[in-house]
């Protein structure tokens, strides 16, 4: 009679993706696995007699070395080695070294193969870890314990499957409840399931009825006809046949029965009372008269959380949903949103926006982060927290505004308010403070400059009072130095980016990542246009390389993770400073030299995809290191929030088994793609 | 101390290295420290040919037995009546280790309480038990330690104290099985050093 080893099954089951077998899947590799002792003397003859094989180190430390002699890795307790060679079928060429006398698991090649044709989410890993991919695990897997916890799911199918090659057809039967449980034990227990995040449906999944549309040649009476008989409350207005996007062009060319249409405009319930009714116009003209034209659109697949940043960036109520090929689909409003109950962002913002004084909007913008504690426990997506929170502050913003025009008149010329640093990333969080600044039209007289001032002031101790901290840096509009003229903007950059001195450099980080939050967008178009030119300047880029390469990832000697606090905390890891905000850094310098002028880091990697200087997989592993961090930060400062503990440097012997190879491995990739940068960047200028 | 004497002129004699030998780790569970008196409950061992210990040749059986004898054991090992729902026969189970002790050495934490146990149940049975040797991983620990100290504090000899001295991993479960493993991989240590 074959024992159940417990002691192995729960070091295997604290031993990513040995987590991802079932009970009884583990059970079968504690009875058939090999223990060895392994020692200097041994080491080489032992991994001659068994490789390929997978290697799980137990106790002991070990140095894997590349054949040229090179340290490739320290080894110890819990890590893998030995699946590539596994994976591609190539010989072993690495050795071992032995630092501490240890024992190591052996895993043959045979069971190897069993489990990884058994369990998907196995074979998963190692190509992924093979591949450095390993960061990709963590936006997959709380989809799949949801998954796994649904009755009647996959898992029990992989059961099955791996319980019968497990067996060998043998006589051990397979009790099919016992294969069950142990599939749920798998998953669900170690993770918790996170809860459902009605903003983290497409608009697709929500818009439930089809468009409803009508020529641009339908009279205003028609158009109203239509949308009492319809019962909605606007409605889309196309042009038949025209040429959609012009990008769509070929596609068109392609499917010449299918009818295209583009939106032109659309009309909402409001239009027709304020532009209509109160202007005394005739019902019988047509509608494209008085319509909003070429409106803002959402694409089906794009989330609610989207749908939601684009009608409070625009200050609208109603989004036409389109596909892929600019083609409505239905309309979705702010009353759809409204109605995802539980979603209290919406109801947030709805508030904010609600609000009719200064006094009202800071006791709603009080309780944001009552409610961000409960949302950011909810989302899957992480990067939706740092997205709401900058849409929470533009709102505030865009009625601190407006409370302030109520008194003191409307803006005496075109004007744009700013967001630098992380709102204008939309990577803000709780403690995050502000970072903006006012964009003025040239010619200005003192009287007129002065409105400006108040509203700056206004503004920014608005802010603060609404919990979005004043900027220690005094980055704000209520600097002077931050509320400058077109002119005076462009003068401020052109000297960061010709005088590159260390200082010029940290504030160019900030700077560059800017986003309109309220104001004449001509203007802000024209001043990120001419900014981004001058950021484009090879002796600047050069100099902002040189300064990134300097700072260097917490990684130590031999791989190991290296605190970068000092005092008590010097064993902990600042994964703001020396991990996302390095990542932001890389992605930034090959967006200035893209001459890219969106801020967002995820964004700007998309935009960048198909660039000759940063290739495909650097630019997949800088985003998924980039999630990974986000949504690391994200669980410390749940976990530590109300504490005295730092909010943004964690320690790494707290940290999972999976974590800590995830986080090194995300080190990594920020390291191999700083060198990058160097080599790139940093030899010109 | 005489066995592991003779163990050590026998291996001189066949000029064997000691990693060419196979041994078999092995632990016993029993009702009381007394062979004469106690009831053998459970066995389990696993074979190693150094440095590799093989799981599948792992074995763990419960043993069948007088149950009114069972008194005071199921606060050591978490042995229950109820675990014994489907024993094995006392002559089946030493049979298969007959075959797998035959021309090995048997290895025990504190051999002398196993091996009596052993021993009383095979004459019982007319087996013959015929290791090629016995060793000892309490005597081996006890008698290195007196090399380099004068004194052995109590509780210094205990397998997870002597597995700690070498810095192998501490294992929680009290299972017949888990010690023999626990054992084996201490006289590879022992032996590696």
């Amino acid at each position: 009679m074959q024992p159940e080893f417990t002691e192995v099954q729960r070091f295997l089951l604290d031993c990513p993706p040995f987590d991802e077998l079932t009970g009884e899947q583990r059970q079968w590799v504690a009875q058939n696995i090999k223990a060895a002792y392994v020692n200097e003397h041994n080491v080489s003859d032992l991994f001659k007699q068994h490789s390929p094989a997978l290697y799980i180190v137990r106790s002991g430390g070990f140095d894997l070395l590349a054949p040229d002699g090179h340290l490739i890795e320290r080894l110890e307790s819990h890590d893998l080695f030995g699946f590539p060679s596994l994976l591609s079928g190539r010989p072993v060429v690495n050795k071992l070294h032995v630092i501490e006398d240890g024992i190591i698991y052996i895993v043959s090649a045979q069971m190897f193969d069993t489990l990884r044709q058994a369990v998907r989410a196995f074979e998963q890993y190692f190509i992924r870890a093979h591949g450095q991919r390993l960061l990709g695990e963590v936006a997959r897997q709380p989809m799949d314990v949801a998954r796994r916890s649904t009755p009647g799911s996959s898992a029990a199918a992989v059961n099955g499957s791996s319980a019968a090659a497990v067996n060998g057809g043998s006589a051990a039967a397979v009790n099919a409840d016992t294969a069950a449980t142990g599939g749920i034990t798998a998953g669900a227990s170690r993770r918790e399931t996170p809860g459902y995040e009605p903003l983290e449906l497409t608009v697709g999944e929500v818009v439930a009825r089809k468009p409803v549309t009508m020529p641009i040649t339908a009279t205003i009476r028609e158009a109203a006809e239509r949308m009492r008989d319809e019962k909605v409350s606007s409605i889309i207005l196309v042009e038949e046949g025209a040429a959609p996007a012009p990008d769509q062009g070929a596609d068109q060319g392609l499917h010449p029965s299918l009818a295209q249409v583009r939106i032109s405009g659309i009309l909402t319930d409001r239009d027709l009372r304020n532009r209509v009714v109160a202007q005394g116009l005739s019902y019988g003209l047509q509608v494209n008269a008085v319509m909003t034209q070429a409106p803002a659109t959402v694409q089906a697949r794009q989330t609610l959380m989207d749908a939601l940043a684009m009608m409070t960036q625009h200050d609208i109520h109603h989004l036409p949903v389109v596909d892929d090929n600019q083609q409505p689909l239905g309309m979705i409003t702010n009353t759809d949103l409204m109605r995802q109950q539980r979603s209290e962002p919406v109801m947030l913002i709805s508030a904010l926006n609600k609000a009719q004084s200064r006094e009202q909007l800071i006791t709603e913008a009080r309780q944001i982060p009552v409610y961000m504690q409960t949302f950011a426990a909810r989302v899957r997506d992480t990067t939706m927290v740092g997205r709401l929170l900058a849409s929470l502050t533009d709102s505030m913003t865009r009625k601190l505004i407006k409370l302030y025009e109520q008194e003191h008149g409307v803006a005496p010329g075109a004007y744009c308010w700013i967001a630098f640093g992380s709102q204008g990333r939309e990577d803000q969080v709780l403690s995050s403070d502000q970072d903006n600044g006012l964009l003025l039209g040239n010619g200005l007289n003192e009287q007129q400059l002065e409105w400006f001032k108040g509203l700056g002031e206004y503004v920014c101790s608005g802010l603060n009072e609404c919990g979005i901290p004043l900027c220690p840096g005094n980055i704000m509009a209520s600097n002077a130095d931050c509320r400058r003229t077109l002119d005076g903007w462009l003068e401020r950059f052109q000297n960061w980016t010709q005088n590159p001195t260390p200082k010029a450099l940290m504030y160019c980080q900030i700077f560059f990542d800017s986003r309109m939050v309220h104001g004449n967008k001509r203007l802000y178009q024209r001043y990120r246009d001419e900014v981004a030119q001058l950021g484009q300047k090879d002796f600047f880029l050069g100099n902002l390389a040189r300064l990134q390469v300097s700072v260097q990832v917490p990684l130590g000697l031999f791989n190991r993770f290296r605190g970068t606090e000092s005092g008590k905390d010097s064993d902990l890891i600042n994964i703001k400073r020396y991990g996302i905000a390095l990542i932001n850094d890389i992605v930034r310098i090959y967006s200035l030299q893209a001459g890219l002028t969106v801020p967002q880091t995820l964004q700007r990697l998309e935009q960048l995809r198909g660039s000759n200087l940063l290739n495909r997989k650097d630019n997949q592993s800088l985003a998924e290191a980039w999630q990974f961090l986000t949504q690391l930060r994200l669980q410390h400062q749940l976990a530590t929030w109300g504490t005295d503990k730092p909010q943004n440097a964690l320690d790494p012997d707290e940290l999972s088994t999976l974590t800590r190879r995830q986080l090194k491995t995300a080190f990594r990739i920020i390291k191999e793609c700083q060198q990058g940068v160097g080599l790139k960047f940093g030899r010109v200028g | 101390m005489g066995n592991l004497k003779r163990w050590i002129k026998r291996w001189l004699q066949r000029n064997k290295p000691w990693t060419e030998h196979t041994y078999v780790a092995l632990d016993v569970e029993s009702s009381g420290l007394d062979p004469r008196s106690d009831q053998l409950l459970a066995v389990a061992w696993v074979v190693i040919k150094p440095p590799v210990i093989d799981y599948a040749s792992g074995r763990y059986y419960l043993i069948k037995h007088d149950q009114t004898e069972l008194k005071q054991s199921p606060v050591v090992h978490g042995l229950v009546s109820k675990d014994f729902i489907d024993p094995t026969e006392p002559a089946e189970v030493l049979r298969e280790l007959a075959k797998v002790l035959k021309d090995n050495i048997l290895v025990c934490h504190y051999i002398q309480l196993d091996w009596g146990f052993l021993q009383h149940a095979a004459k019982q049975h007319g087996i013959k038990l015929e290791p090629l040797a016995r060793f000892d991983t309490l005597a081996y620990e006890a008698q290195r330690l007196k090399r380099h100290q004068h004194h052995i504090a109590r509780g210094e000899l205990t397998l997870n104290a002597c597995r700690t001295r070498y810095g192998l991993p501490e294992y929680n479960a009290h299972h017949a099985f888990s010690d023999a493993i626990a054992c084996g991989e201490l006289m590879l240590a022992q032996r590696y050093k």
